[in-house]
């Protein structure tokens, strides 16, 4: 992970504190153009390391640059970057047009440019016909993309968007998606972050996973897909014979451990695919009815706590 | 550009309540001095009082406080703030186009009261040259308060209860006991313009500073409120994530 000139985002080993509560702890990464997903559970520090790329919080230590310049005190940088944020940042008593009439106005556009990109924004986010509404009147997922249409009006090169599929039915998401990715296949660069992996899979070509502040992992989407799949996992087994089952399993190498816990079996697989192949034919061995197989600890929580753990994502 | 922020600020602000409010409580000294209206045979005195009473020490300080740390303090607070911060807007601009709208505002709410509740007391010409220069002295005085409020809201988001104590606390009650705290207190550079105006005999307002000391201060201190303002906004920060 050199910083290349293609990088059009860098986080160099950036801490931020609040007191004492860590929220960022020695992240470093780079991000290019095209669609990376910033992935992690709620509270892992997404919208802190958003908001420091933003230049809204000060990194207490290392070095945040967008397209080369570093991000805080720095308002000139707000001519290539578009934020979307998490908070409701729309004033209520605008219209939709008026208030993204007014975010291109203060991107320095001139009224009539101003009008027109207005527009060309609203209509890009699907808001034309509801433009003269108060946005006080918006749904959740309108007043999202009007948020969205104010951080494009000026056409940046970069865009920070924090949950934006947050309050969007499912085809506003599908909208939403074709958008980023239109929006990205132009050259723009876009980091949007999430809590939900099925939304970061289907649009995100490189994802970032951050874990209790740190980034737990980094690149391409397949790669950490394959890291979480071939994670230790848990299963719960109920069978005629569990103990059997239990020491006809442990033998091999692949099952990391058995237990018998509340009248079922747990067994503890190196990976899900060889425990897959490895249970029928333990049972069959052991001559055991399986009645029930189910795995545990499937939380997405889990995965990223494993993923954290040392030499398991890098 | 600071028109554009103006305007939307003053948009903000007449949508508000508390603005409506406002106006209310400044159109008291009005009422009072309707009701005062033929008492005492001096109208100078009379409409120093009322202005002194009502308008310099209410209406002026409170209407400058509220608009100033609702100018940018609120927004700031309910994060609508962030679609102006993340523009290429020189933070220096956003603070003059702030301060326009919450000092003018205040100038032409307090002025206005100190205006109407005067010219209902002040029956010949000396009362009404006094009448005068107050609004002057109000005028300047909502510039100042407001610069000094709206810096607070950018501070801290306790700017109301720091405003209410720096006006009640240290201009009402420490300012009668301690001169020297008169240095540093708007109402003070406020009467003491009054007085500087109003002409050499008539001095309503007694022992006050001197006219260009109170100038030179309401200046100092509006430029350092100003030079704050502007400084921290540059550093300003969102709150830590929920």
């Amino acid at each position: 992970m050199s910083a290349g000139a293609l990088d059009s985002i860098v986080l160099d080993h950036v801490s931020r504190w609040f007191g004492n509560v860590v929220a960022v702890n020695d992240v470093s990464f780079t991000v290019g153009p095209g669609v990376t997903g910033l992935l992690g559970p709620n509270g892992a520090g997404k919208t802190t390391v958003l908001s420091i790329l933003a230049g809204l919080l000060r990194p207490s230590s290392g070095r945040a640059t967008v397209e080369g310049r570093s991000t805080w005190r720095d308002p000139e940088l707000y001519r290539r970057l578009g934020l979307v944020p998490e908070r409701e940042a729309v004033p209520a008593y605008l219209t939709g047009e008026q208030f993204v009439l007014l975010r291109a106005r203060l991107e320095g556009l001139d009224p009539g440019t101003a009008r027109t990109a207005a527009q060309r924004a609203l209509e890009t986010v699907e808001l034309a016909d509801v433009g003269g509404r108060a946005t006080g009147t918006y749904s959740k997922g309108m007043r999202q993309r009007a948020k969205l249409a104010a951080a494009l009006v000026h056409d940046p090169r970069v865009l920070l968007l924090d949950e934006p599929f947050n309050g969007l039915d499912p085809r506003q998401r599908i909208h939403m998606i074709g958008l980023l990715r239109r929006m990205a296949a132009e050259g723009r660069t876009i980091l949007f972050s999430s809590h939900i992996l099925e939304e970061v899979e289907r649009l995100a070509e490189r994802i970032l996973v951050i874990y209790a502040g740190r980034l737990a992992a980094a690149g391409d989407f397949r790669e950490i897909r394959r890291l979480m799949t071939d994670r230790p996992h848990t299963v719960i087994v109920r069978s005629t014979d569990d103990r059997r089952l239990a020491g006809s399993l442990i033998v091999d190498p692949a099952i990391l451990g058995t237990e018998l816990v509340d009248g079922h079996l747990r067994v503890r697989a190196a990976d899900y695919g060889t425990l897959a192949r490895l249970l029928p034919r333990a049972a069959r061995d052991a001559a055991v009815s399986l009645h029930e197989v189910r795995p545990i600890d499937e939380s997405l929580e889990s995965v990223f706590a494993y993923l954290v753990q040392p030499g398991a994502g890098r | 550009m600071i028109a554009t922020i103006a305007a939307a600020a003053a948009r903000a602000l007449l949508g508000r309540r508390r603005t409506v409010l406002i106006v209310l409580f400044a159109a008291v000294p009005v009422l009072v001095a309707l009701l005062a209206r033929d008492r005492g045979p001096n109208a100078t005195e009379t409409a120093a009082q009322l202005i002194d009473l009502l308008v310099i020490r209410a209406v002026l300080p409170i209407t400058a406080l509220v608009l100033g740390t609702a100018a940018l303090g609120s927004e700031l607070e309910d994060g609508t703030a962030i679609f102006l911060l993340t523009s290429p807007v020189a933070r220096w601009r956003i603070v003059a186009a702030k301060l326009v709208v919450a000092a003018g505002g205040s100038a032409l709410i307090a002025g206005g009261s100190a205006l109407l509740a005067g010219l209902v007391v002040a029956v010949d010409d000396p009362s009404r040259g006094f009448v005068a220069a107050a609004v002057v002295g109000v005028i300047v005085g909502a510039v100042v308060y407001s610069a000094l409020f709206l810096a607070a809201s950018i501070v801290t988001s306790r700017a109301l209860i720091l405003g209410l104590i720096y006006t009640l606390v240290w201009e009402g009650t420490l300012a009668s006991l301690f001169a020297g705290t008169r240095l540093f207190s708007v109402r003070q550079y406020v009467l003491s313009i009054t007085d500087a105006i109003g002409g050499g005999s008539a001095h309503p307002f007694g022992d006050t500073l001197d006219g260009a000391t109170a100038v030179v201060l309401a200046a100092v201190v509006l430029g350092l409120g100003l030079a704050v303002a502007i400084d921290r906004l540059a550093s300003w920060e969102i709150g830590p994530a929920d």
